[in-house]
């Protein structure tokens, strides 16, 4: 799975010119680009991040602010400080605060570029595993009372979540914002997962406090009733054309496929109810506008990835930014 | 000012051009149909908070096309028909917010605005 590395610099030249440096490495690693630390911040909520590298001046929130926040609430990701204004005292307390690294400008992109890659590294050092559940392979680790950070993709609706275990058990679990016994309820209703092993936990403290096969019960539990709900909530599975959702589904692949072909950038289609609300909004405002209902939106958030939304279809269509995407709209819309 | 959007207004299909500050204010409204109903400047704003801070979109309506753009000056929106030629229309934004960034501080959308400190790149890579 290619990982997102989150850019954080108030100077727009920088970050383009990061951006176009670490092109090359586009195989290992996709980046994020945010003007500062609050910016970051919304990133860190919304996206699965694998490493930040940040300025420290900074409006707004600083660096040093920045990466005091993430190691309170997102201390499996490594941050690595770049500035301008480099002094020992300032490198003292970028790494007392939990920087792994340091980088005075001027400097080399390349290795910068070369830090990263083996930072991400590491965070398979202990392996991968595609298309597993994870319940049985989490009470291993528990057995083994491996100190770990595990990292899961949940291979339906491409959601991210870590897991921290320290001699074999589970002390805390995070999924964007979400930390804790939650988060963990959350992963464990995950049926089919890809996951990466980090032999390392940053984190000590225990903030879940129970029985893995408890929290393991509990998360089959959620799943089955969450599953029950989403059948209810699609009123029998129909979409608004009549068809089921997977139908649906398929049918929006196809006809992309068939039409512009299997590499045209759509990378996958799927039902995203993240999505939902927000499709719902924006529609609700093109009515109160007198534009009518909301037909077709393609939507580019600076990520790694654009969407195209079909409210019809209840589907999603994930898209490299370099898609015919004039073609995709005509198509879609047609 | 207003000279600067019209090459924007000028390709076929575009009905009107907003821009509106980052905190969700329009700055400038101008359209070929006797221009923007005031009351509906809360709905306008509602649906750049639902947009939950994309770069850019391209909304597609039953009856109406929105053509949306965030840069560092604010938010510029296109309204357009169903049928408009939509890389003309980005092409023309790209313009549009270039020369938008290089008056920032200049002209009266920008009164307020302190012109930003430039930095050379040399100042952050090495040559290999």
């Amino acid at each position: 799975m290619i990982k997102n590395v989150l850019l954080v610099d108030d100077d727009r030249a920088m970050l383009l010119a990061l951006q176009e440096g670490f092109a090359r490495y586009s195989d290992s690693f996709s980046v994020l680009l945010a003007g500062d630390g609050i910016e970051a911040l919304e990133y860190l909520k919304r996206q699965p991040v694998s490493l930040v590298v940040t300025d420290l001046k900074m409006p707004r929130v600083d660096g040093f602010e920045l990466l005091a926040t993430i190691m309170a609430n997102f201390p499996d990701i490594p941050v690595i400080i770049i500035t301008g204004y480099s002094t020992p005292e300032m490198e003292r307390l970028a790494r007392k605060g939990g920087a792994v690294a340091f980088v005075a400008k001027p400097f080399l992109i390349e290795n910068l570029a070369r830090q990263i890659v083996s930072m991400l590294r590491q965070e398979a050092d202990g392996g991968t595993l595609h298309n597993v559940t994870s319940g049985v392979f989490l009470q291993l680790i528990e057995m083994e009372q491996k100190t770990c950070t595990i990292r899961l993709e949940e291979k339906t609706f491409g959601e991210k979540g870590v897991l921290f275990f320290v001699e074999g058990e589970l002390c805390d679990a995070r999924v964007g914002e979400r930390q804790g016994e939650m988060a963990a309820y959350e992963i464990f209703a995950w049926d089919n997962v890809s996951l990466s092993i980090q032999n390392d936990c940053t984190v000590r403290q225990n903030r879940i406090n129970k029985e893995l096969s408890s929290l393991l019960i509990e998360g089959a539990r959620r799943s089955d009733e969450l599953k029950a709900q989403r059948a209810e909530r699609h009123g029998g599975g129909r979409t608004r054309s009549g068809s089921r959702p997977e139908e649906a589904l398929k049918g929006v692949r196809l006809k992309i496929e068939c039409t512009l072909g299997t590499r045209c950038g759509a990378e996958d289609v799927i039902q995203d109810e993240r999505w939902t609300g927000r499709v719902q909004r924006i529609s609700q405002s093109g009515e109160r506008l007198k534009l009518g209902k909301l037909a077709l939106a393609y939507i580019d958030q600076g990520d790694s990835r654009d969407y195209l939304l079909l409210p019809a279809d209840h589907a999603v269509v994930a898209v490299n930014p370099k898609c015919p995407r004039d073609k995709l709209l005509q198509l879609l819309g047609e | 000012m207003s000279a600067l959007f019209d090459d924007l207004l000028a390709v076929a299909g575009v009905k009107g051009v907003m821009f509106f500050s980052a905190a969700g204010e329009l700055l400038f409204e101008k359209s070929g149909a006797g221009g923007m109903d005031k009351a509906a400047a809360p709905d306008w704003q509602a649906l750049l908070v639902s947009l939950d801070g994309a770069r850019e979109a391209d909304l597609i309506f039953e009856i109406g096309r929105l053509y949306i753009r965030k840069a560092e000056e604010g938010v510029l929106v296109v309204t357009m028909g169903r049928i408009a030629p939509a890389a003309m229309i980005r092409l023309n934004c790209d313009v549009l917010l270039s020369e938008l960034k290089s008056r920032k501080g200049s002209g009266p959308l920008f009164e307020d605005a302190k012109p930003k400190r430039k930095k050379g790149l040399g100042r952050f890579f090495q040559l290999p």
